[in-house]
């Protein structure tokens, strides 16, 4: 009976022989190991920046690493991580024992990414994370250097950044609503799904809006990062008379509160983070619902550096859709190509040094890593955006002469008319 | 507020109700606890996705062509995959997981993990005592109780009902009476997916399209079975509002808690089972012989 | 010496008169064998790991059938055992800083006390009544999970606990070892007087009662042992993952594991455990095999689901309990288990047709 499973790992047997086979023929390119979910919206985005770099540099010519000019070969990891977190760490351990990357690049759930970055370090690959942005993921290098040193984070900005940029995106639409409403103090809704990375933020909320920033938080609402219906929030929202809806969404939940709250013309304009409203998918998914949703973004079509808009335009020409922030694995390639370049080597542990000293003008900014190598952000590094759907465009608005930045391409900020029509009346 | 609680509750209630009644009656008939029942609700709302978004068709003849679509779909599994293995009761179980995950991996395949949404039939929303519904949400709330009201009507007066309720009562009894069981039992999947796909087709514009769509109604709808009673329809009308209720009640009294809803839900059923092991309305037909 | 020869002799009787007459039993042997000689021709990370998560995955479904095929409660929500262990064990090695070999038994007494505290409240319900309730409680304590950041890390979960061992055959060689030896536990707990009052209780509990039994004692022992089992490797996988998160209590675990249970066969503790030896590598092997076309879109899932569902149309016991009924035959006067190629049975010597 039992030798059914061992034919089962025969099989496996022979099929990982296979494996073996195929990627033995072309000793010769760079193998970039690109992890993420491909049948979701942020695999895909992994893989199509991490292919446009490597064509790029490959038609190029290659890397030179020493006297040699290398290719660059990407493997596609699918790693299924919304559904299996084994499953994902498998892909993993695939790409890293059995297709022998020298690299790995990607990653987005946080919780599969942490068994990820054991699995590279284990491995000593250099991992550059392009997806998930908790901080301990990068506590862990400092915390234990020698170990955790082949980590590094390109995108997004690590969610304390994100929470600064939320404050300033919510005090520069509070003062505009201020100022053409005439209104005397600013009440909000502070909305942040039930998770981890959203605490910070919601604590620091309850404490910074009363006091520095003037406003006043009318209650706190904390739905499952998956709810399928808002509308018992949305309709305690409008009861509570707020003017903002300060949202801290990074799933599914932030569609269906934006899709339902335009649905309803709930007097509070919707200021914050949410990662569905960064998607070109999102227009069409709200039925045009979402219009003047704010969030923080990664990419739009503004000139944050030379390389932005020729990027931004090329990836929409290629794959239909705007690059969301997965799509800096397109930064991540190059930043890879230049170390090994300065150091005429593909060895990850060599090459560490290298790369903490990156200083690269990306497509989202000037890449600086930090101590505990993760992006610099701020002033003069990468300063994240704020966009917003204006019509079914999703426009930058921010930064707005914030620090004597305004990047070309900018456009003021509108506020929803049913918001303007209902506290005009009062 | 109390208000904001009634109507959010009805809605909510009136959507869970139509599914919940829908997996009563096949579990009540063909003993099927049938998980793919959700999975063809998603079923007939990626396929008025495809009719009006993709195709253009115009969204009352998508809706009609996806609840007949998946009405087929619904019959071929069963006589397929289910009716072969009808005895082996936890071999239908697994059989019923096995077609959700394929129609799950086959909407992932084709439309990725993409959220997709569509258009509601009447744009806007009315103002009930200072409460805002959307006109989609209202509809919803009709189509729901017109669909209940005829089920149950079905059930009452109709051969086929009566034939339906007494086979739910005593299997063999109905069947030493002459009637064909199986014939019965598959009306009864017809009519069970039939209000599965109506729901989704009624729903759709108010929820979010994607492939893990069926798992959130699934666990709620069970819930609510269990709660009024298995195969009760009387029950699943009641177990759904009281599960409905119990959601709004959460999100308005603890809005730091909104997340827990769904175990504030679920917890009520484990607390009402405590005091009543067959539900509120059950009757035990686990007993039989 | 002597003392040894006698040992000796007696394994190789008991080999002989026991083991090697029945082609499941041999089937057995030589899987333990291959299963253990493994590391010998390759020590291929990849592989160990699909294998040791294979090997916990293996005590999870047998610890299923336990409670499930055997008492015929039908556990919707295993999950729930498996995630609370996880956590247990977790904190007791991050917080208290204990060893895997003190903080995995302490998770598995952590999966017990979850089996006494879900057991008690189903005990009175029964069929799809408890096999729906039981669903509930992993999504509730989810909800707990998220609620209590600062103890369970939320969405996070708890990341850096100690390795299982300090090598992955090691790691290999613990997890086979224990899938062993917990499966042949299991099996032999089934095959001794409590199992038999527990299968008893699923084929007509009434009776059972009638005979003088306390079933619910029984019933609640069943949950113990069972919680037991799956908390081992709920333990198990923590220490090897280094994670225990909110995936572990997820639905579609639990969905899993019944899959596996009842494809490999019900009720057998082997049929379970063979169940997870050929689908969660063939997970594996169609990751690899698909890779070669790049054009294709994700369908390993579907696939699985397609294989299942053929298989159980064609052997709606599962897939062992089929292939043992063409290999042996039961004899009709004794029920003793005979190899397909014997005329007359071991035991009595009817003839066999």
């Amino acid at each position: 009976m039992q030798f059914l499973g061992r034919v089962g790992a025969v099989l496996l047997g022979l099929s990982l022989i296979l494996a073996m086979c195929l990627p033995a023929g072309a000793a010769d390119p760079i193998t970039i190991g690109v992890l993420g979910p491909m049948s979701f919206t942020q695999g895909e985005g992994h893989w199509n920046g991490a292919t446009m770099a490597a064509d790029e540099i490959n038609q190029a010519g290659g890397v030179k690493v020493g006297n040699v000019m290398r290719p660059i070969k990407l493997i596609k990891i699918d790693t299924n991580e919304f559904l299996s977190i084994p499953d994902a760490t498998n892909a993993v351990e695939m790409a890293v024992s059995r297709y022998k990357v020298d690299f790995l690049i990607g990653g987005f759930r946080t919780e599969a990414v942490q068994v990820m970055q054991d699995i590279a370090m284990d491995a000593k690959k250099i991992f550059i994370g392009c997806g998930a942005a908790h901080p301990a993921l990068c506590t862990r290098v400092t915390k234990d250097y020698d170990r955790y040193k082949y980590w590094f984070r390109l995108t997004p900005i690590n969610s304390s950044y994100l929470g600064k940029v939320d404050f300033i995106l919510l005090g520069t639409v509070g003062a505009i609503m201020k100022a053409q409403l005439g209104l005397d103090k600013i009440k909000v809704a502070v909305v942040a799904e039930k998770a981890a990375w959203a605490d910070p933020i919601v604590r620091a909320a309850q404490k910074v809006l009363p006091g520095k920033m003037g406003m006043e938080v009318v209650g706190v609402w904390r739905p499952s990062p998956v709810a399928k219906d808002c509308t018992a929030e949305l309709a305690a929202i409008q009861r509570s008379g707020a003017h903002i809806a300060f949202t801290t969404f990074s799933s599914s939940v932030g569609l269906t509160f934006a899709k339902q709250l335009g649905e309803l013309k709930v007097p509070a304009a919707p200021v914050g983070i949410n990662v569905e409203a960064q998607k070109t998918g999102f227009w069409s998914a709200t039925g045009g619902k979402g219009e003047y949703t704010v969030t923080i973004n990664t990419f739009a079509r503004v000139k944050i550096t030379d390389k932005t808009i020729p990027f931004y335009d090329k990836y929409l020409k290629t794959f239909k859709e705007a690059p969301n922030y997965t799509a800096g694995t397109y930064d991540a390639v190059y930043i890879l190509r230049d170390s090994i370049e300065k150091a005429g080597t593909i060895d990850s542990a060599k090459l560490v040094p290298f790369v903490e000293k990156t200083d690269m003008i990306g497509t989202s900014g000037r890449v600086v890593f930090d101590k505990s190598h993760d992006v610099k952000w701020g002033p003069g590094f990468v300063t994240g955006l704020g966009t917003q759907w204006q019509g079914d465009q999703n426009l930058c608005i921010w930064p707005y002469k914030w620090h004597g930045i305004t990047y070309e391409g900018t456009v003021p900020y509108k506020l929803p008319p049913w918001v303007v029509e209902h506290w005009k009346k009062k | 507020m109390i208000l904001d609680i009634i109507i959010d509750g009805l809605i909510k209630g009136s959507v869970y109700a139509l599914l919940a009644i829908g997996f009563s009656l096949v579990l009540g008939v063909a003993r099927i606890i049938n998980i793919a029942h959700t999975a063809l609700y998603m079923t007939a709302a990626y396929l008025i996705y495809v009719g009006t978004k993709l195709m253009g068709l115009p969204a009352p003849l998508a809706m009609v062509a996806s609840v007949v679509l998946t009405v087929l779909l619904g019959l071929l599994v069963y006589t397929l995959f289910i009716k072969p293995i009808q005895e082996h009761e936890a071999a239908v179980l697994i059989a019923t997981i096995a077609v959700a995950m394929m129609i799950q991996e086959v909407f992932l395949m084709v439309f990725g993990g993409h959220y997709l949404g569509v258009n509601p039939l009447i744009d806007g929303y009315a103002t009930i005592l200072g409460v805002k519904v959307t006109y989609q949400h209202l509809l919803a709330l009709g189509l729901a109780l017109v669909v209940l009201v005829a089920t149950r009507l079905f059930l009452v007066k109709t051969r086929l009902g009566l034939a339906i309720r007494s086979t739910a009562q005593d299997r063999e009894v109905a069947n030493l009476m002459g009637m064909n069981v199986t014939r019965v039992a598959m009306s009864t999947m017809a009519v069970s997916v039939g209000m599965a796909a109506v729901t989704g087709a009624i729903v759709v514009p108010l929820v979010t399209v994607e492939p893990t769509m069926w798992m959130h109604p699934l666990i709620m709808m069970l819930a609510i079975v269990v709660l009024g009673g298995l195969g009760s329809i009387e029950g699943s009308f009641v177990g759904a509002y009281i599960l409905g209720f119990a959601e709004s009640l959460v999100v308005f009294m603890v809005p730091m808690g909104s997340f827990l809803k769904d175990s504030v839900a679920l917890s009520i059923m484990i607390l009402v089972l405590l005091m009543r092991p067959e539900g509120l309305f059950g009757v035990s037909f686990e007993e039989e012989r | 010496m002597g003392l040894l020869g006698v040992y000796f002799r007696r394994t190789v009787t008991i080999l002989r008169s026991e083991v090697l007459v029945l082609p499941s039993r041999i089937a057995v042997l030589v899987f333990i064998v291959a299963l253990m000689a493994l590391p010998l021709f390759t020590q291929d990370y990849y592989f160990l790991r699909v294998l040791i998560l294979t090997s916990i995955f293996a005590i999870f479904a047998a610890s299923w059938d336990l409670l499930s095929g055997f008492t015929g409660q039908m556990n919707f929500g295993h999950a729930l055992f498996f995630g609370v262990a996880a956590y247990v064990t977790a904190l007791l090695n991050l917080k208290l800083g204990l060893p895997p070999y003190f903080s995995i038994p302490l998770g598995a007494v952590g999966g017990v006390l979850t089996g006494l505290v879900v057991g008690i409240p189903c005990l009175r319900l029964k069929g799809s009544y408890l096999a729906l309730t039981t669903l509930a409680f992993p999504i509730i304590l989810t909800g707990l999970v998220f609620a209590i950041p600062d103890v369970t890390g939320g969405e996070l979960g708890l990341a850096g606990l100690s390795r299982l061992t300090g090598s992955r055959v090691m790691d290999y060689y613990l997890t086979s070892g224990l899938m062993v030896i917990l499966g042949f536990a299991m099996w032999k707990i089934t095959d001794s007087k409590t199992g038999i009052i527990l299968h008893a209780i699923r084929e007509d509990e009434l009776a059972v009662r009638t005979s003088g039994v306390n079933t619910t004692r029984y019933k609640l022992l069943a949950f113990c042992m069972s919680g037991f089992f799956a908390g081992v490797a709920g333990g198990l996988y923590a220490h090897f993952m280094r994670l225990a998160g909110p995936s572990g209590l997820e639905v579609g675990l639990s969905f899993q594991v019944i899959i596996w249970a009842v494809f490999g066969g019900m009720v057998t503790i082997y049929g379970p455990i063979a169940g997870v030896f050929i689908l969660y590598p063939l997970m594996e092997v169609l990751r690899v095999a698909l890779d070669s076309f790049p054009g294709l879109p994700e369908m390993r899932m579907f696939i699985f689901a397609a294989l299942v569902l053929l298989t159980l149309l064609f052997m709606p016991e599962g897939l062992i309990p089929w292939v043992r009924d063409k290999v042996e035959i039961e004899c009709p006067r004794c029920k003793v288990r005979n190899a397909f190629n014997r005329k007359r049975c071991r035991v009595c010597d009817a003839v066999l047709d």
